[in-house]
């Protein structure tokens, strides 16, 4: 095969989404024109909606039935991709291209043992002809090379035994398998905490030098393409609008919107004007959880089966837990995933039965979760979502049923336009929503209770800088002007630093350090600590 | 690994204590019913000696507590007593019946396998078109006709119109399996029809549903072609969730082959069943309730065991 300079050509690619309703609708891509190098790591960088996602799908040849080309090429090594017919095209995938994917909690089948998922990438080209030993030997191989000591070991597990960053090893040595020479990684990621992104990262570099392997990375977070990717292109409402070197791109911006993204995933406390209140310690807390051991019960027959004392104590998730949460106050809570954070949110909003005491001042706590989609119903609108929330804190209200009803509309329209929503998105369902929206939607729904404290969940990390960057600087304004406390759990070191004046570092299911965030983030004491500035320090820079 | 071991442990615990719940509820509800059995036997001219004579000799006189644990050890030895009206031996009676309701019921659930598992494929491919549409609209309209009603269709449309067959012959499978099996085939399809439409309809979002999935992503990006994803991932999938709905099915088919016997003229449990009600006789119909319920109860057992060899995620915690 002759080489070529690019790898991939894309050339003026438009792309749309016609129904009967609308056959000329407005394209996802618009006139798309880029190549890809042979050996580079290219980044593509733009928020959700922005048509990266579309723009890797239309390469690889995975593009939704209801897409349709209008117009452009896509050559790789030379062959026009859009002449070939789909049985061709299929034949290149796994060989050629290589794909990953954003979720790898749901990108294994649940049923089929590791080994025998990435065995169908061998089996599925015919004209490989390998001997089981030899498509054996060839997994394992790849296998250590995605960094599993214990490859054979590997091979008979099932996907829910492993952890995402496993997954996601995996998911990346069933791509890298045939050695394509092209690997198209799509969020690979942006569900990962701070620590194992750094291990993937630094594996999908290895890759590109060992395995001479040309990646197109595609992200939101501008950020995460420093020290990895050579080039990056930002892409908005389906153009390139921008593409450099990465070093120019993240020092030198010359374009505004590549400017704002920057700004956006730096979290620039001065330009985006985020102002937590002053918080008094001296008052009492608003929250007060004392010696929370909490962990998921067994079933009955495995409790009388085993009925010894140490083995119980081994499945608690939290050891001894306490903190207190003072008014006004954002309390930040890091740690790594597995470290009891998510458990210890259950506990305190009595939703997992636990040992200890949660002491909640106020009548009423809020609380916001990771994932916006699942949050909310589908069936129902934003306006019934509000009404709801507003019912359940039970403040009734004097007058007639109209007067209340206009009471309640208020409130919520108010409550709405604090949280950034204008009145036209009370109609909308929760699949009108962009992922911010649904948060801000969720945030509302907890303000209408008015509650002195909200406990937020990882709230940023389904989100994009751009979204991150407006749901935070409405929490920091909620915070000043409600007075409203804060339990801010994120993996984000970035935000806690911005934004929070104190912090809780968990590891384990305790509590290794707690104190100032200048103090913690500045000077850690713990190893757990100490390994997520480290990741944070690989991934952001300082 | 033990999880693996201990899960079928439990599960068997699960089953044996089900059995012994299942067995109390019969045998109190058959205790509680009020008349004298030997009463109503000898009829209201008989003496109170003769009763009483009768009373000992059925075992009626003996403590309420002694007489369960008597005909729990003769249900698992299979001969709960002596029936009152038939003179025979409650498990034999059954045993010459069983064949005729298991028989009519595993075709029935073949038939819905091999009928709903392939319109569903076919539907699943090409959600809202139209073969996707018809299959629908004929779905739900199966659904709506109660097997009985279907019954009378069919014999009406087999004897009357096609005169394909006499309605109410019996063959033994002794004598002829494959005159058996044909006899069982319009009477197991009356109560395969709705069924056909309950798992059909079931499947076909479940196959919708799991071809959207990630993993499938996953396998196409992977270079498998789209009957390799169906057969080997989609497949597999769906049917984790479909073996529940199979086991439903499969006990409201055994519960619908008692009725439907009745309208083809079969000697099966179902006639037992009713011949029991209207004589008292009250061991068979505690043997025959406890043995359908029995068979329910192991059919659930097997439907938990498959969807976790189906399942690693429930094997493997």
């Amino acid at each position: 095969m002759t080489r070529h300079i690019h790898i991939v050509k894309v050339h003026l690619l438009t792309l749309a989404f016609p129904t009967g309703k609308d056959p000329d609708p407005k394209p996802v891509l618009d006139d798309v024109d880029f190549g890809i190098r042979d050996g580079e790591i290219l980044g593509l960088i733009g928020n959700s909606g922005s048509g990266k996602t579309m723009t890797s799908l239309a390469i690889a040849g995975l593009l939704p039935e209801a897409a349709s080309i209008t117009s452009g090429s896509i050559k790789f090594a030379g062959k026009d991709l859009l002449e070939m017919d789909p049985k061709e095209r299929r034949a290149m995938l796994g060989r050629d291209i290589g794909m990953i994917f954003q979720e790898p909690s749901t990108a294994l089948d649940p049923l089929m043992t590791c080994g025998k998922q990435l065995e169908e990438v061998l089996t599925a080209h015919k004209d490989l002809k390998m001997t089981p030993e030899e498509r054996h030997k060839a997994i394992m191989d790849m296998l250590e090379t995605v960094g599993f000591d214990n490859a054979e070991e590997l091979f008979s597990r099932y996907p829910h035994q492993l952890s995402g960053g496993q997954r996601q090893r995996v998911l990346i040595a069933g791509a890298a398998l045939l050695k394509p020479r092209l690997l198209i990684c799509d969020e690979p990621t942006s569900s990962l905490d701070t620590v194992t992104t750094v291990s993937i990262l630094a594996l999908l570099k290895d890759l590109c030098h060992k395995l001479h392997i040309t990646i197109l990375f595609i992200s939101h977070d501008l950020s995460a393409v420093r020290g990895f990717c050579d080039r990056v292109m930002v892409m908005k409402d389906g153009r390139i609008i921008d593409r450099d070197t990465a070093s120019d791109i993240l020092t030198n911006p010359r374009n505004s919107y590549t400017a704002e993204l920057l700004t956006n995933a730096r979290l620039d406390t001065r330009i985006l004007g985020f102002e937590p209140a002053t918080v008094d310690y001296s008052r009492s807390p608003v929250l007060t959880a004392k010696g929370i051991t909490a962990g998921y019960k067994r079933s009955l027959f495995e409790r009388v089966k085993k009925n010894g004392g140490d083995e119980a104590e081994d499945k608690n998730v939290l050891h001894d837990v306490s903190l207190e949460v003072f008014p006004n106050e954002i309390l930040g809570l890091i740690g790594g995933s597995g470290s009891g954070k998510t458990t210890l949110i259950r506990s305190l909003l009595g939703l997992l039965p636990h040992e200890g005491t949660v002491n909640i001042r106020s009548s009423s706590t809020g609380a916001i979760f990771q994932d916006p989609v699942s949050c909310l119903n589908p069936a129902h609108t934003v306006k019934w979502h509000l009404t709801e929330a507003l019912r359940a804190s039970g403040k009734k209200t004097a007058g007639t049923l109209k007067e209340r009803r206009e009471r309640t509309y208020a409130r919520i329209t108010g409550v709405l336009e604090e949280c950034g929503l204008g009145e036209e998105y009370l109609l909308r369902r929760p699949n009108e929503l962009s992922g911010g929206q649904r948060q801000r939607v969720a945030i509302a729904m907890c303000l209408i209770q008015e509650p002195s404290l909200i406990i937020a969940d990882e709230p940023f990390s389904s989100l994009d800088a751009s979204s991150s960057a407006e749901l935070l600087k409405i929490m920091t304004d909620i915070n000043r002007e409600r007075n409203t406390a804060f339990l801010l759990i994120t993996h984000n070191i970035h935000i806690v630093r911005k934004i929070a004046p104190r912090v809780i570092v968990m590891s384990n299911g305790r509590i290794c350090e707690e104190g100032t965030t200048a103090e913690v983030l500045g000077n850690p004491r713990s190893e757990a600590a100490a390994a997520l500035l480290e990741a944070e320090r690989l991934i952001h820079g300082n | 690994m033990q999880g693996k071991a201990g899960y079928f442990v439990g599960k068997l615990i699960e089953l044996l204590v089900t059995l012994l719940l299942v067995s109390l509820l019969v045998f109190a509800a058959f205790s509680i019913i009020p008349g004298d059995t030997a009463r109503v036997m000898l009829g209201p001219d008989a003496s109170q000696a003769q009763v009483d004579l009768l009373r000992a000799e059925l075992g009626l006189d003996r403590p309420l507590v002694i007489r369960y644990f008597s005909w729990l050890f003769g249900l698992f030895t299979f001969n709960p007593g002596t029936s009152y009206a038939y003179n025979m031996s409650v498990g034999e009676l059954i045993a010459q019946r069983l064949p005729v309701t298991i028989g009519m019921s595993a075709v029935a659930m073949i038939m819905v396998i091999l009928i709903s598992y392939p319109l569903a494929v076919i539907s699943a491919r090409k959600p809202g078109r139209a073969g996707d549409q018809i299959c629908s609209v004929i779905g739900h309209i199966l659904f709506a006709i109660p097997p009985y009603v279907a019954s009378l269709l069919l014999i009406l449309l087999a004897s009357s119109v096609f005169s394909l067959m006499t309605a109410g012959t019996y063959v033994k499978p002794s004598d002829d399996f494959a005159g058996y099996i044909g006899c069982l085939l319009l009477p197991s399809f009356a109560i395969a029809l709705p069924k056909i439409a309950m798992s059909f309809k079931f499947l076909r979002s479940s196959i919708i549903e799991q071809r959207t999935a990630d993993y499938v992503r996953t396998s196409k990006s992977h270079g498998l072609s789209d009957l390799k994803i169906l057969v080997r991932h989609v497949l597999p999938n769906s049917n984790v969730s479909s073996i529940t709905i199979i086991s439903i099915i499969l006990s409201d088919i055994l519960g619908g082959s008692l009725i439907v016997e009745q309208v083809f003229n079969l000697p099966g449990l179902g006639r037992l069943l009713l011949s029991a009600i209207s004589r008292r006789d009250f061991p068979l119909l505690s043997g025959i309730v406890f043995y359908l319920a029995f068979i329910t109860v192991i059919l659930y057992f097997i439907s938990d065991i498959a969807a976790s060899l189906a399942d690693p995620r429930i094997r493997l915690k």
